[in-house]
C-alpha cells in the first residue's frame, strides 16, 4: 500500500516526459495559432474587408462582417439645391408683365440674362423679337422670356420629371435628370426652349460649384434650358436679371398674391390688376389655356421710331 | 463780394445761353424750375463720394451714358445719352443735374425710387470729378435736423383712412413741417406701392390718406406701412409700422390640384384610374392565358391515362 500512496507524489521519468511532451506540443500550437492569426489578419484580402466613405469624405476599411453595423441612410433623390429648387417659395405667385409700348431693343435684357446663366451668344432664355402682324400695322419689339404657364405642356410630355412647376409658380429643368429627349421643347408653344447641342460655355467660376437648378448653372451638352424668372434672384427678394438691366422700364415683376408688380427700371411699384386694366394687358395664344404668367401690355403711344434696319426682318412673313 | 456777384452774373448768363443755344439745336432743354435749379447738395464731393457714387453710376447709368469721357453711350437711343463728362453736361447746375436725375424724362428713367438723395448726390460728385474748373457750393442743409422730426401713423377703421402726423421738436417749440412731402407706401416683395399721391400735411401737421380696401395683407392681413417725409430744412425722414388693414391673403401653392403635368401623386383621378384598370386588365389576361394552358395539359394527361 505504502507503494500506491507513494506513486502519485512522484511522477516516474516516463510520466514526466509524457507530460512535457503534451506542454511542449500545446504550446507550440497556441504559438502557431497566435502566429496564424496574426499572419491572417495581416493577409486579409480585399474581398474581407468593406470600404466605407464617411460624410466628411474620410475613407474607412471595415470588416466585412461588421458591414451590418453600418446605418445605410435614407435614399435621397435630390440635393439640398435640387430639392430646394422644386420646392420654390410659399405663398408667392409670380408674374411678369412687359410693356411693348416702351421697348426700344437694346437689348440689355439678353445681355444680362446670357451672362448670369453662360449662354453662347446664339442661345436666348429672353429674345426680343421684331414683331409684324400684318402689312397695315406697325411693326414693334417684342421681348419674349418663358411664359411660365400656370398649365404648362412641356412639363406634362416630360418622361423624367426632370422638368416641373413649382408652388410659386415658376417652371423649371433639372439638367441632372434631363434625357435630351427634346419633348418639351416639340410641346411647348412659345418656342421658350433651347437645347444645349454643343459643349456650353464653362466659366472659371463654375469650378467646384454645385449645381444650382434656379441658376441652371453649370450647363450640360445635350440638356434642355429655358428662362427661369430668375429663381435664385427672386429667392432673395432681387428682380430677375433682366428685368434690373432694362433701361427702357419695359419689364414690370412681381408677386400677383399681392397684387404688387415693380418696375425695373424706376423701381416704382403698381397694383398688378390695375395696370393690366388701365393698359389693356394681354397673354401670348390664350386660346391654348396655357394660363401664361407673362402678360404684356399693347405697343400703344410708342414714343420712338422702329429702326429702319429692323424693318425689313419685321415685314419678312407678309410676303 | 463785387467782384464775385458779376462772376455770377456772368456765369449765370453763360448758362441761360448755352441753354437756349441747347434748345435750338437740340431742343433739349429741361426747363429747370428756378428753385430746383439753385439747389445745392449737403454732401461735400470729395474722393470717396466720387468713389461711391462711381458704383452707382457703373450700375445704373453706364449702361445708356457709357463711360465718363470714352464716348461710348448707347447710340441707338433717340437722342444719344450725353457724355456726361462733356463740356456740354459740366455746364449744368448741381441742381439741374439733380432734377434730370429724379424726375428723368422720355428716354432718361426717374431715378427717385432707385437712388436715395444722398446717392443721387454722390453720382453727381462722381460726375463732377471729371470737371477740374469745378469749385463747390455746399448747401446750408444740416442732415442732422431730421433727428429732430417726431412721425406717427395711425389708422381708422371706420373711415378707411390712414392719418399721418409730423411735427420737428426744436428748441423753440413744436413745429409744423407744414412744407414738407408726405408719401405713404405698403411694403410689397421687390419694392414699395405708393398709397396715392405724395400730399402736404395741413396746418396742424396731419396728413390723411384713403386706404384701398382690397389691398391683400399676409395671411392675416398683416401690411407693412412705410411713410416718407420729405422736407427742405429737415431732409428724408422714414417710419415704419405693421398693421392689420389688408385683406388676409391664403392663397393655395400653384401645385395643389390635380393636373396632367403635376407630380405622381397629384395626377388626374381618370388617368390613375385608366392606368390602373389597364394594369388590372393586362394582368387577368395573363391569368387567364395561364388558366387556359394548365386546362390543355391536364386534358393531355387525361388522355393518355
Amino acid at each position: 500500500m505504502s507503494e500506491k500512496e507513494q506513486k502519485p507524489k512522484k511522477k516516474s521519468r516516463r510520466e514526466f516526459l509524457q507530460d512535457l511532451g503534451i506542454i511542449g506540443v500545446g504550446s507550440v500550437l497556441a504559438g502557431s495559432a497566435i502566429f496564424a492569426g496574426i499572419n491572417y489578419d495581416k493577409r486579409k484580402r480585399p474581398f474581407d474587408r468593406s470600404r466605407v466613405l464617411k460624410a466628411e469624405n474620410e475613407l474607412l476599411e471595415i470588416e466585412r462582417a461588421d458591414g451590418s453595423k453600418v446605418v445605410i441612410p435614407k435614399e435621397q433623390n435630390f440635393t439640398y439645391l435640387q430639392q430646394r429648387g422644386r420646392d420654390g417659395l410659399e405663398g408667392k405667385r409670380f408674374v411678369m408683365v412687359i410693356d411693348l409700348s416702351k421697348c426700344r431693343n437694346a437689348r440689355k435684357c439678353m445681355n444680362a440674362c446670357n451672362n448670369a446663366h453662360h449662354l453662347s451668344e446664339d442661345q436666348h432664355h429672353m429674345n426680343v423679337l421684331k414683331m409684324q402682324e400684318t402689312k397695315e400695322t406697325p411693326a414693334y419689339y417684342m421681348p419674349k422670356p418663358c411664359q411660365h404657364c400656370d398649365n404648362p405642356p412641356c412639363v406634362a410630355v416630360c418622361p423624367v420629371d426632370a422638368t416641373f412647376k413649382r408652388q410659386d409658380g415658376i417652371v423649371l429643368i433639372d439638367n441632372e435628370r434631363c434625357i435630351g429627349c427634346r419633348f418639351c421643347i416639340a410641346a411647348c408653344p412659345y418656342s421658350a426652349r433651347i437645347f444645349n447641342w454643343a459643349e456650353p460655355i464653362h466659366t472659371l467660376e463654375e469650378e467646384n460649384m454645385p449645381y444650382n437648378v434656379e441658376l441652371n448653372v453649370p450647363q450640360k451638352k445635350g440638356t434642355v434650358s429655358k428662362c427661369l424668372f430668375s429663381a435664385d434672384r427672386v429667392r432673395e427678394g432681387k428682380l430677375p436679371y433682366c428685368v434690373s438691366a432694362c433701361p427702357n422700364g419695359v419689364y414690370y415683376f412681381g408677386d400677383e398674391n399681392e397684387d404688387a408688380v415693380t418696375n425695373g427700371t424706376t423701381k416704382e411699384t403698381f397694383r398688378f390688376k390695375k395696370l393690366l386694366e388701365d393698359n389693356g394687358g394681354y397673354t401670348l395664344m390664350p386660346e391654348l389655356g396655357t394660363h401664361p404668367r407673362v402678360y404684356y401690355l399693347p405697343p400703344k403711344g410708342k414714343d420712338y421710331p422702329f429702326h429702319d434696319k429692323d424693318k425689313e426682318e419685321a415685314a419678312e412673313h407678309l410676303g | 463780394m463785387f467782384r464775385k456777384n458779376t462772376n455770377l452774373k456772368v456765369t449765370i448768363t453763360l448758362v441761360f445761353t448755352v441753354l437756349v443755344s441747347l434748345q435750338a439745336f437740340s431742343q433739349n432743354n429741361w426747363n429747370v424750375p428756378a428753385d430746383k435749379k439753385a439747389k445745392n447738395s449737403y454732401i461735400k464731393f470729395d474722393a470717396t463720394s466720387a468713389g461711391q457714387g462711381e458704383a452707382l453710376y457703373n450700375k445704373n447709368c453706364a449702361s445708356c451714358h457709357g463711360n465718363p469721357g470714352k464716348g461710348n453711350s448707347m447710340k441707338t437711343l433717340n437722342p444719344i445719352p450725353p457724355d456726361l463728362s462733356s463740356a456740354k453736361s459740366q455746364e449744368l447746375t448741381d441742381g439741374e443735374l439733380f432734377y434730370i436725375l429724379t424726375t428723368g424724362r422720355g428716354v432718361m428713367p426717374s431715378f427717385k425710387s432707385v437712388l436715395s438723395e444722398d446717392e443721387r448726390w454722390k453720382v453727381i460728385s462722381y460726375l463732377r470729378s471729371f470737371n477740374k474748373g469745378y469749385t463747390q457750393v455746399l448747401s446750408k442743409f444740416d442732415p442732422n435736423k431730421s433727428k429732430l422730426v417726431k412721425l406717427d401713423l395711425s389708422y381708422d377703421a371706420a373711415t378707411n383712412k390712414v392719418t399721418v402726423k409730423a411735427v420737428a421738436n426744436e428748441k423753440s417749440g413744436v413745429v409744423v413741417l407744414k412744407d414738407a412731402e408726405i408719401s405713404l407706401f405698403a411694403t410689397r416683395y421687390f419694392g414699395r406701392l405708393q398709397i396715392e399721391k405724395s400730399i402736404r400735411p395741413d396746418a396742424t401737421g396731419l396728413a390723411v390718406f384713403n386706404f384701398p380696401k382690397d389691398l391683400p395683407g399676409d395671411k392675416k392681413g398683416t401690411v407693412e406701412l412705410v411713410v416718407k417725409v420729405t422736407d427742405e430744412n429737415y431732409g428724408e425722414i422714414e417710419l415704419q409700422k405693421n398693421l392689420q388693414i389688408g385683406v388676409p391673403t391664403d392663397k393655395p401653392s400653384l401645385r395643389a390640384d390635380r393636373a396632367i403635368w403635376n407630380v405622381v401623386t397629384k395626377a388626374p383621378l381618370w388617368i390613375i384610374f385608366l392606368y390602373s384598370l389597364g394594369v388590372l386588365v393586362f394582368a387577368l389576361v395573363l391569368a387567364y392565358l395561364v388558366f387556359s394552358l394548365s386546362k390543355i395539359w391536364k386534358s393531355g394527361n387525361n388522355n393518355q391515362k
